[in-house]
C-alpha cells in the first residue's frame, strides 16, 4: 500500500495548489473588453481636448456636447419633415426587405451550384461578373431602369447581398463531408431527405456567416445609395445635414448608423448561437 | 447470406494509370457470421467494404444480398464508420433514430427503439445529450444503434475501433459480442489488429495488397467460447489462440515482405 502513502504525502490545501496550464501563443484567453473601454475613454477626451480647445475650425469638429444636443434634438424634433423613427425605419425596411430577398433567393441558389455542375457553370458566370463591382457604380443604371424610388434601391441592395449568401451557401455545400452523406444513404435517406436532414444543417454555419458579410455589405450600400438619391433615411439625413454644414447633425447621423450596424452584427452572433450551437465541436 | 463473386476493382492514379485495388475477391457470408478481414493498409479491405456498402461500383464481378444484386447504398446493410459520422445538430437518440425517420416511422414510435438500442449499448442514460459531448468510443457506440436501428440484414463496420484507446477499445469488442449474439446479425468487420480478428471472428479473411486479396482463410471459434464464458482474458492467453495468433502474423508479415519485393 506505498501508493496510498505517497499520496496522503502529496497532499496539500488548497490555497498552496499553483494551478498551471499550457504556455499560450497570441493574445490568450483573458477579455480584452477593459482595453477597449479605456480606448474608447481616451478617443472621446481626445475629441473633447481638441474641439473645446479649438485646436481645429468648429465647423469641422463639434464638442460633445454640441453632438450630444444635436441627437437630442434629432430625436425630439426629428429632421428634414421626418422624425428620427422615419428616417431609421425607412433605412431598416429597404435593408430588411432587401435582406429577406436576398437571402430566400440566394441560398436555394447557392445550393443548387453546389450540388450541379450545370447550376453552378450558369450562375457562376453573372455572379462572378458583377460581384466584383461596387454596388454604386451601377447604382445609375438601377436608377435609368428601375426609377429613383424604392424599386432602384431595393434592387441594389439585393444584388449587393445576393452573391455573398450564394457563394456561402455554395461552400456550404462543398463543405458537406462525403463520410456524413454515405451514413445518410446507407440508412436508407432519399435525395429530399438527404438535403433536408444532412446537407441543409451542414451548410447552415456558412450561410449565416454569409449572411452576416451579406448584412455589412448591405449596410454600406444602403447608405450611399440613400447619400444619392433618397427623401427619407439616415443616409439622405447624413447627406443632407453636411450640405447645411451642420456638422453635429452629421456625427449623429454616422452614430446611428454605428448603432444599427452593430445591433445587426450582435443579432447574428445570437442567432448563430441558437442555430448552430455546435459549430466548432463536431 | 451476402456474395461477393470475383469482385475486382480498379482505381484511377493520378498520372492517370489504372491501380488494381481488389483482385478476384469471392467470399459468403452466412446468416449469422461474423466475419472479419484483416490486413495491412492498402489491402484493399476498405475497398471491399465501400463496395459490398454500395458506395464504391465494382470494375467488375458481382455483390449480392440474399440473391439480391447490390447497387448503391441501402438501409438493409447497415454501416459503421471508421469515425463516427453523427449529426451534431441531433441529439444521440435523434442520430440514432435517424433511419427510422427516412423509413417514415413516426416521432414517439422512433423514440422508443432509439432508447432501446440505446439501452442494447449501455446508453440510455444519453438519449437527449449531443454527440459531441460524448467520448470517442461512446460515440462508436451510438454509431452502432444507429446502423442497427432500421434492421439491416447486415452490419458492414470500417475499423470502427481504431480510434479508440486499448482499454476502451477491449470494452467495446466484448460489447460488440453481446450486440451480435443478442441480434443474431451478419457482421462484416475491418480491423488492422490481429488479436482483435482472431478474438471477434467466426470466419477469419486475410489480405494482402498490390492487387488486393484473400490470402488466408480461417474458421474461429473464441468468440463463441467468449460469448459462452465471459472471460475474455482466459480466451485471449489460451494456447490456441496465442499459436493462431503466431500463424496469422508470419502471414501478414511475409505477405508484406513479399508485397515489397514484387514491386
Amino acid at each position: 500500500m506505498t501508493d496510498l502513502a505517497t499520496n496522503a504525502e502529496l497532499e496539500t490545501s488548497a490555497s498552496d495548489i499553483r494551478v498551471v496550464k499550457m504556455r499560450g501563443f497570441g493574445i490568450g484567453e483573458r477579455s480584452t473588453v477593459p482595453i477597449s473601454l479605456a480606448t474608447a475613454a481616451v478617443i472621446l477626451l481626445a475629441w473633447w481636448a481638441a474641439s473645446e480647445a479649438r485646436l481645429v475650425p468648429h465647423l469641422f469638429l463639434p464638442t460633445p456636447v454640441e453632438v450630444f444636443n444635436a441627437a437630442v434634438s434629432f430625436y425630439q424634433d426629428g429632421y428634414a419633415n421626418a422624425s428620427m423613427w422615419e428616417h431609421v425605419s425607412a433605412s431598416l425596411a429597404r435593408i430588411l426587405t432587401a435582406a429577406v430577398i436576398a437571402f430566400t433567393l440566394g441560398v436555394p441558389v447557392g445550393l443548387f451550384m453546389g450540388l450541379s455542375r450545370w447550376a453552378k457553370g450558369v450562375f457562376d458566370t453573372p455572379i462572378e461578373f458583377y460581384w466584383p463591382l461596387p454596388p454604386l457604380a451601377y447604382l445609375p443604371l438601377m436608377i435609368i431602369w428601375l426609377g429613383i424610388g424604392e424599386a432602384s434601391k431595393i434592387t441594389l441592395l439585393t444584388m449587393a447581398m445576393f452573391a455573398p449568401i450564394a457563394i456561402a451557401a455554395q461552400a456550404g455545400v462543398r463543405s458537406v463531408s462525403l463520410e456524413r452523406v454515405n451514413a445518410a444513404l446507407s440508412l436508407g435517406a432519399t435525395r429530399f431527405q438527404l438535403m433536408r436532414d444532412v446537407v441543409l444543417p451542414s451548410a447552415l454555419p456558412e450561410i449565416l456567416t454569409g449572411t452576416r458579410i451579406a448584412l455589412g455589405v448591405g449596410w454600406s450600400t444602403l447608405v450611399a445609395a440613400e447619400l444619392i438619391a433618397a427623401t427619407q433615411g439616415i443616409g439622405h439625413f447624413v447627406m443632407s445635414a453636411s450640405q447645411f454644414l451642420a456638422t453635429d447633425y452629421v456625427f449623429v447621423g454616422i452614430g446611428v448608423i454605428a448603432v444599427c450596424a452593430f445591433a445587426f452584427s450582435f443579432g447574428m452572433r445570437l442567432l448563430e448561437r441558437w442555430l448552430v450551437p455546435w459549430k466548432g465541436q463536431s | 447470406m451476402l456474395r461477393v463473386d470475383k469482385a475486382s476493382v480498379y482505381f484511377a492514379a493520378r498520372d492517370g494509370r489504372p491501380v488494381h485495388a481488389l483482385d478476384r475477391v469471392s467470399l459468403e457470408i452466412p446468416d449469422g457470421a461474423f466475419v472479419v478481414a484483416l490486413g495491412t493498409s492498402g489491402c484493399g479491405k476498405s475497398t471491399l467494404l465501400n463496395a459490398m456498402a454500395g458506395f464504391l461500383p465494382l470494375s467488375s464481378g458481382s455483390i449480392t444480398l440474399n440473391g439480391h444484386a447490390v447497387d448503391g447504398p441501402g438501409a438493409e446493410r447497415g454501416v459503421v464508420f471508421q469515425k463516427d459520422a453523427l449529426l451534431p445538430w441531433k441529439t444521440v437518440a435523434e442520430n440514432v433514430a435517424l433511419g427510422l425517420k427516412f423509413a417514415g416511422v413516426g416521432r414517439k414510435e422512433r423514440r422508443k427503439r432509439a432508447v432501446e438500442l440505446l439501452r442494447l449499448v449501455g446508453l440510455q442514460e444519453f438519449a437527449n445529450s449531443a454527440p459531441y459531448e460524448l467520448s470517442g468510443g461512446m460515440r462508436q457506440r451510438v454509431g452502432i444503434a444507429r446502423a442497427l436501428a432500421p434492421d439491416p440484414a447486415i452490419l458492414l463496420m470500417d475499423e470502427p475501433f481504431g480510434a479508440l484507446d486499448s482499454m476502451t477499445r477491449e470494452a467495446m469488442q466484448e460489447l460488440l459480442v453481446d450486440v451480435w449474439s443478442r441480434t443474431g446479425k451478419q457482421i462484416f468487420f475491418i480491423t488492422h489488429s490481429i488479436e482483435e480478428a482472431l478474438f471477434l471472428g467466426t470466419h477469419l479473411i486475410v489480405m494482402s495488397p498490390r492487387p488486393g486479396r484473400i490470402v488466408a482463410r480461417f474458421d474461429l471459434d473464441f468468440v463463441r467460447s467468449f460469448a459462452r464464458d465471459r472471460d475474455a482474458r482466459a480466451v485471449k492467453t489460451s494456447p490456441e489462440f496465442v499459436e493462431l495468433r503466431e500463424r496469422v502474423r508470419a502471414i501478414v508479415h511475409q505477405d508484406e515482405v513479399y508485397g515489397r519485393a514484387a514491386e
